[in-house]
């Protein structure tokens, strides 16, 4: 190995090792700090344990407002999964159709829902909201579970998927053996797609997650709103009069809201990786 | 396979179930559009806000009042998205008739149509309120809603530090402000007076104090004057003091501040009203040690104090029924026990005259080593300069100030200097949005 390579490869390393850091000290932030109580927050180090007070801090987030964080976890809940299983239905039929049934106005479809992918989601908050409220689901769950439920870069990734991984030959010689267009879907599509609907799922699942804008506009009842939107309103509160949330509280709410995510990849981390990167090389 | 796209199917079945009843549950419970209805003699009115203590104000209000009932929706608070949502649902014709509005947001939603003008139901009111409250619900003449809190600034210090640093009595002028600072600074360079933050609201309420107004109408004309010559001159003085280093200057509100706070590295804040509370659940330190003085002022034989922040109970457009709205606004800012519950809950600093005399402000702040803390605010309440007028811009305004605050901290630009940019941003954006301006 030469100097120059092995200068290169130190300069990667450095690259990364700082984008690493760059990405993971918030998280480590937020771990240290919601074991922290709201004293020692401001006292001492910032990226290193105090007292350790993280089961109290649990205690409080659930206890506080009436345990009102159960519920926004479970509309979050209701919201993220409820939408990204549709959605992911959605598109994998979508992608799956556009793949592999040639029809008029498939490439206009296509680069219809193409152009859908350039348009950013907190833009449609507003004109959603006009629509909704002369239908009157403003400020009911459909409100933010509607739009969740359809993805344009979910219907991209499915159609491209599909086209390079699912095989003519099959199709036919399922239709050959007598099984209708759903079936052949159903049975045989659906499952050599799933790395990529997981892929979709999770983008989904965690688009939705964190999703702000929506609800906030969609919803005016503390008991509908998702777990986002609740703990900026606790934020909002901190400190001022006697119904102030405390930041350890916050923080916490926090770090917990963040964990549905984490479990989620981990335990999907095998499909998904394999989704990403076989549409790619094919 | 077959077993398994079975099992599919009726995962999307139940899922779709599961939907469908929630769907339904929630639709019951306020998918109201219209913003007033009356049935059998009832007015019903809707009211958006986010301050925790409101609901149980209007709470009292509906047993008292069985011809009014008003409903309390949570929403998210207004920079978070509230104000958003009330001017998108006034947009599309089903805004509450009330909603909760900081006063510096009140002439954005006046300039974007927003609002109903209540100035003949409000009128018996106003002798309720000091002059300077009420002008802050009056745009062009009209009045919009009615004053529930203000927040005057005072100074919030550390006695035991200042004691040990030779300031036997807090500064009462900006003079003595700025020799102070430099006698705690030359004592030790690690230590700070004050900290001069980059919040927009608590420099405007340095420039309200000094009459140095951002805002006038004239008719249908906006008048923008933040690069005036008053404003220049509260500019000058902070900037002379940024440039000899005599203030910190962390981030408003940032946990940096708390920790030089506690580390007894800043010895004060000039800050509102409802910084008192938060400094105390802030910074343990130092508990019991921290105390209350008057804001330094410019004219020591005439002391006139600024504001911070504050908000009104505003009626919005389309309110069928602006005559009970008014009279629910008025009730929730003056009734001894709503106020006492906005006092207590809510943590406001009511603007009803006689809400300044509650009980509840009467006692002792163990924090401020048992000082009554609201007398000083109560004190003041009176000397606010009277001038100051927000402007529609605010929320473009107060980030392009609070850019320009950061940077003279860390010494990227001046604070004069940078003045003439925020004027000329403030014009063009107004300009943008079709209102007509003078000045500049």
């Amino acid at each position: 190995m030469t100097t120059r390579q092995s200068l290169s490869r130190w300069l990667v390393l450095g690259v990364l090792l700082v984008t690493s850091v760059y990405f993971l000290a918030p998280v480590w932030w937020l771990l240290v700090s919601s074991t922290k109580t709201n004293a020692d927050l401001f006292s001492g180090n910032g990226f290193w344990f105090s007292r350790f007070a993280l089961l109290d801090n649990v205690h409080q987030v659930f206890a506080q407002q009436g345990g009102i964080y159960w519920q926004w976890l479970a509309n979050s809940a209701l919201y993220a999964v409820g939408g990204a299983t549709v959605s992911t239905l959605i598109a994998a039929m979508a992608g799956y159709a556009l793949a592999k049934y040639r029809f008029r106005g498939r490439e206009l479809t296509f680069n219809s829902i193409l152009a859908a992918v350039l348009v950013p989601q907190p833009l449609l908050a507003v004109p959603l909201y006009l629509m909704f409220s002369q239908i009157h689901l403003v400020n009911t769950y459909w409100a933010v579970l509607l739009p969740s439920m359809v993805s344009p870069f979910g219907v991209y990734l499915a159609r491209i998927y599909a086209g390079s991984s699912v095989p003519d030959e099959i199709i036919e010689a399922g239709r050959i053996d007598g099984a209708g267009e759903f079936r052949i879907f159903a049975t045989i599509a659906l499952r050599v797609m799933s790395p990529a609907l997981v892929t979709i799922f999770l983008f989904q699942f965690v688009a939705i997650w964190t999703n702000y804008l929506l609800p906030v506009l969609m919803l005016a009842n503390d008991h509908l709103q998702p777990v986002t939107v609740g703990i900026v309103g606790w934020q909002a509160q901190r400190g001022i009069g006697a119904s102030a949330v405390p930041f350890n509280i916050v923080i916490t709410a926090a770090a917990i809201s963040a964990i549905p995510l984490v479990v989620l990849f981990l335990s999907l981390q095998r499909f998904w990786r394999s989704g990403l990167t076989a549409g790619s090389t094919k | 396979m077959k077993a398994r796209s079975r099992s599919l199917a009726a995962a999307t079945v139940a899922l779709t179930a599961v939907m469908l009843s929630s769907g339904c549950s929630s639709s019951g419970s306020s998918t109201k559009d219209s913003s007033a209805d009356s049935s059998g003699g009832v007015v019903k009115l809707d009211f958006w806000g986010w301050a925790p203590g409101y609901d149980q104000s209007v709470a009292a209000f509906n047993r008292t009042h069985p011809n009014i009932q008003v409903t309390f929706d949570k929403t998210a608070s207004g920079s978070k998205g509230g104000y958003t949502k009330m001017l998108t649902a006034a947009k599309a014709g089903n805004a509450p008739c009330l909603a909760q509005v900081g006063y510096e947001t009140l002439p954005s939603f006046a300039a974007a149509g927003a609002l109903t003008d209540v100035t003949k139901f409000a009128a018996t009111a106003q002798a309720q309120f000091a002059d300077w409250t009420w002008k802050q619900v009056t745009i062009g003449g009209q009045t919009y809603g009615i004053p529930v809190d203000t927040a005057p600034m005072a100074l919030m210090y550390r006695k035991d530090l200042f004691a040990k640093y030779g300031i036997t009595t807090p500064p009462a002028t900006w003079d003595e402000y700025a020799a102070d600072a430099a006698k705690v600074h030359a004592a030790d360079p690690s230590v700070y007076l004050g900290d001069f933050g980059n919040d927009a609201y608590n420099y405007a309420g340095l420039a309200w104090q000094a009459g140095a107004g951002w805002f006038g109408t004239s008719g249908d004309q906006w008048q923008v004057s933040v690069d005036s010559a008053a404003n220049q001159k509260v500019a000058g003085y902070w900037q002379g003091l940024l440039d000899k280093k005599l203030l910190k200057t962390d981030p408003s509100y940032d946990p940096s501040l708390y920790s030089d706070m506690a580390g007894g590295k800043v010895l004060s804040d000039v800050n509102a009203v409802w910084d008192a509370p938060i400094i105390a659940s802030s910074v343990k330190d130092g508990a019991g040690q921290w105390a209350v003085a008057p804001m330094p002022v410019w004219d020591a034989a005439n002391p006139v104090y600024g504001n911070d922040g504050g908000s009104a109970t505003a009626i919005l457009k389309g309110c069928g029924h602006a005559k009970e709205a008014t009279e629910f606004a008025t009730w929730m800012s003056t009734d001894a026990d709503s106020v006492s519950n906005l006092i207590k809950v809510t943590g406001i600093y009511p603007a009803a005259t006689s809400g300044l005399s509650n009980a509840t402000l009467s006692a002792p702040d163990a924090f401020y080593g048992g000082q009554t803390i609201f007398d000083v605010f109560k004190a003041e309440t009176a000397h606010i300069n009277t001038a100051w007028q927000w402007g529609p811009t605010m929320t473009q305004t107060s980030t392009d100030l609070g850019d320009g605050l950061g940077q003279a901290g860390t010494g990227g630009t001046t604070l004069p200097g940078m003045l003439a940019a925020v004027q000329t941003k403030t014009v063009a954006g107004m300009k943008q949005q079709g209102l007509s301006v003078s000045g500049n």
